[in-house]
């Protein structure tokens, strides 16, 4: 099959796992052409592919021009990685006007040769062009990544559906109610027990699986939702993640809702880290995310 | 006036194009470097919780993942006046350790081995696939390298790319010892194939002696961290180091962070960074080189020694950062060795209460210096936060690198693929981070 690999605005943290893979890594490239990928090949100009992983996100009109070409050039085009499918950690930019993030970081006077026009918001790669398949991850894990690649390969095209990060979290439940909210920076959780019950922010019951639930399970470390809201979520026109999370965390300490909600601090990146710029949640009220998006001239 | 452009650079980590102008009279007028995207994270990063800093910054740079978060981590830590427990410390000089050789690995086999393997075939087929097809063991053996990094970094970090394990304070969660058997028994079996291909570079650097004089050889000078023992990560002052070798002083965090300043560059949303009193100055393997003169571990300082009888001291060249780097793995290897049969601590975490204040911290990632100063709300959340990423200080020499260059390789009006190639060769011994330059 012909494959390209192509990042738009990114950390790179994608490509990086597909070096991961290792011995699949060699079939791979043996068995596939990789026609385009300007991370590994000397190729310039975008070739008529089969397939195209499409990493990172649209941040100003080269990559738009380049999301365009990809889509008219290649059969299949996959969003790998969060930022692709959800906007990721980069859609926080939304919570600025575009035009002060650049005077503030560059000055009123500043001008640029040839500086392509920026994008007024991130938005997820399926908002600019028609994606076949998505594959979330911050980055994805590299075992997923391969199964990923083999059903890609033998044509079918995996879908989005799957279940929360708690499916497979493989933690007990602590006697109710538990102090917080709190934060693991301020205190150590109890290991092997439900961080979320224990009144820790934990996003398992909003994030989709995938990735094997380590962080909660194997480190104790609270779920940032980095494989983007699970398709309950997306579906269920009443819920968003602010809301459920404050009202699971409102029944372990035994606090009313309004009273958790009020000693959480920052909450676009405790409640959407990597999903802010993800429309559907901009969409609910009165939750959502609409409160933390700068709005221009726009209702 | 006539221009060049080469867009994308490829095998780079990241996404940018090299333009350069000629006047009328086919003369070198001008060259650059190209990267636009801005992606706002000291704003992002704004009214962050100190518990969500790590994971925001985290996704600056995938293959500089933990050094962003630790970077960040230090400063908060400053600002609220904790020190983190040793046992943390010494866990997180570990996963340091680990990501600089996966990083330096990346760029020396993806991104510059083919070049210097195969110097006069077709640009097109010098990548490692196309070495896989005709042989699969050297690739394999090369990117065996990148794998052990990888696995190090895993295994103490959480996980690959962006790690989970560290936090304002310490650290989650010590490796066992079951893991640090592992670990150094993977360590152990890379030994030989580390050694070799440090003589694979230094072989490969004296039979492509036209790319060294060629693609940059003017001193300039060189900002790094100094070690009371040798190259360090993190820790002791910033020194700064003349063309001829001179010191011209040593700061602490805060001394050198005041003498940065950032400027506009007029086709890059990459800002230049100058330091006061020095003039156009590098940053990364050859700096640190330059500036500590020894790595301070038997088997890196062993293998340095042909390196400076073969190349001199300071280094200049700019195609012997590639030999920096393999001398800063194989350095690497001993610091993870050494560290690995430290024992653990039971103690790994400080909780911190939130506060106002102010911190700065600098760190060496793999390719340069990283400054991150931040100011707390007392909510603990970011107020102010300054990166000041490694290519920015690169970048005046980059450039001047490639003004050299193309007058060394380009030859007037005609442009072929192999004097592109030989730009972009220039470039990737900088391995730039194109994602840290517009964070």
């Amino acid at each position: 099959m012909k494959v390209a690999m192509v990042s738009l605005s990114s950390c790179l943290g994608c490509q990086m796992v597909f070096l991961d893979l290792e011995d699949y890594l060699y079939s791979f490239i043996s068995e596939n052409q990789v026609c385009y990928a300007p991370f590994l090949v000397d190729v310039r100009s975008f070739p008529e592919v089969e397939l195209t992983l499409v990493e990172g996100t649209v941040r100003n009109g080269d990559h738009f021009r380049r999301a365009r070409e990809i889509r008219e050039k290649s059969e299949h085009v996959v969003a790998m990685g969060t930022c692709a499918v959800y906007g990721g950690v980069q859609g926080q930019a939304n919570r600025f006007p575009r035009a002060e993030l650049m005077r503030r970081r560059f000055g009123k006077e500043a001008g640029f040769e040839d500086e392509p026009q920026a994008v007024r918001r991130i938005l997820p790669l399926d908002s600019y062009i028609a994606v076949d398949a998505y594959l979330p991850g911050c980055p994805p894990p590299v075992g997923l990544l391969r199964s990923f690649l083999e059903l890609a390969l033998s044509g079918n095209l995996p879908t989005r559906e799957a279940s929360t990060v708690c499916s497979q979290c493989r933690v007990s439940s602590p006697p109710l109610p538990q102090p917080g909210p709190r934060r693991v920076t301020e205190q150590a959780p109890l290991a092997g027990k439900c961080l979320l019950e224990q009144g820790y922010l934990c996003m398992g019951p909003l994030t989709r699986d995938g990735c094997g639930a380590e962080c909660p399970s194997r480190f104790g470390v609270p779920c940032t939702g980095c494989r983007g809201p699970s398709q309950a979520m997306l579906v269920s026109p009443s819920s968003d993640p602010k809301g459920e999370t404050v009202r699971r965390l409102s029944r372990s300490t035994a606090k009313r809702p309004g009273e958790v909600e009020s000693k959480i601090a920052d909450p676009p990146h405790s409640f959407f880290m990597h999903c802010l710029a993800e429309p559907t949640l901009r969409r609910r009220r009165p939750e959502g995310t609409s409160p933390f998006i700068f709005r221009e001239g726009e209702r | 006036m006539a221009a060049v452009t080469i867009d994308p650079v490829t095998r780079i980590s990241g996404n940018a194009g090299i333009k350069v102008l000629f006047n009328e009279a086919g003369e070198l007028e001008k060259a650059s470097l190209q990267a636009y995207g801005y992606r706002g994270f000291e704003y992002i990063a704004k009214g962050a919780h100190i518990d969500n800093l790590m994971p925001v910054v985290s996704r600056i740079c995938g293959g500089d993942a933990l050094f962003h978060q630790l970077a960040a981590a230090e400063a908060v830590e400053r600002a609220l006046g904790v020190a983190p427990p040793q046992g943390a410390e010494l866990l997180r000089e570990l996963a340091l350790w680990g990501q600089l050789f996966e990083r330096h690995a990346v760029s020396l086999t993806v991104h510059s081995l083919p070049d210097l393997l195969f110097p006069s075939s077709d640009p097109g087929l010098r990548n490692i696939i196309s070495i896989h097809k005709v042989d699969e063991e050297v690739i394999k053996r090369v990117m065996a390298l990148k794998s052990l990094g990888t696995f190090i970094y895993r295994e103490v970090g959480g996980r690959a790319v962006h790690a989970v394990n560290f936090l304002p304070g310490g650290a989650v969660r010590d490796i066992r010892e079951e893991e640090r058997k592992g670990l150094l028994e993977r360590l152990d079996e890379a030994r030989p194939l580390l050694i070799e291909t440090g003589h694979l570079m230094k072989l490969l650097l004296r039979r492509n002696a036209e790319a060294v004089s060629n693609l940059g050889n003017l001193p300039t000078s060189y900002l790094a961290l100094k070690g009371e023992q040798g190259m360090v990560l993190r820790g002791g002052g910033l020194e700064v180091l003349g063309p001829q070798g001179e010191s011209m002083g040593a700061f602490s965090p805060g001394e050198a962070a005041s003498r940065i300043t950032e400027s506009n560059s007029s086709h890059s949303h990459i800002r230049y960074a100058d330091f006061e009193g020095a003039d156009i100055s590098r940053v990364g393997p050859l700096a640190r080189l330059n500036v500590n003169r020894r790595y301070g571990t038997p088997l890196a300082d062993g293998e340095l020694e042909e390196v400076k009888e073969q190349w001199g001291m300071p280094l200049h060249q700019n195609m012997v950062s590639h030999v920096a780097r393999i001398l800063e793995m194989i350095h690497a290897w001993e610091m993870m060795r050494e560290l690995l049969l430290q024992p653990a601590g039971e103690d790994m975490r400080r909780e911190l209460a939130v506060a106002t204040g102010t911190g700065t911290s600098m760190m060496e990632a793999p390719e340069g210096l990283l400054f991150y100063v931040l100011s707390l709300d007392e909510d603990g959340t970011v107020k102010e936060l300054k990166i000041i990423a490694p290519l920015q200080f690169n970048l005046r020499a980059l450039e001047r690198t490639l003004e050299e260059s193309a007058k060394n390789v380009l030859s007037g009006a005609g442009l072929e693929e192999r004097s592109i190639n030989l730009l972009e060769m220039a470039v990737r011994a900088y391995a730039p981070c194109i994602q840290c330059g517009v964070h």
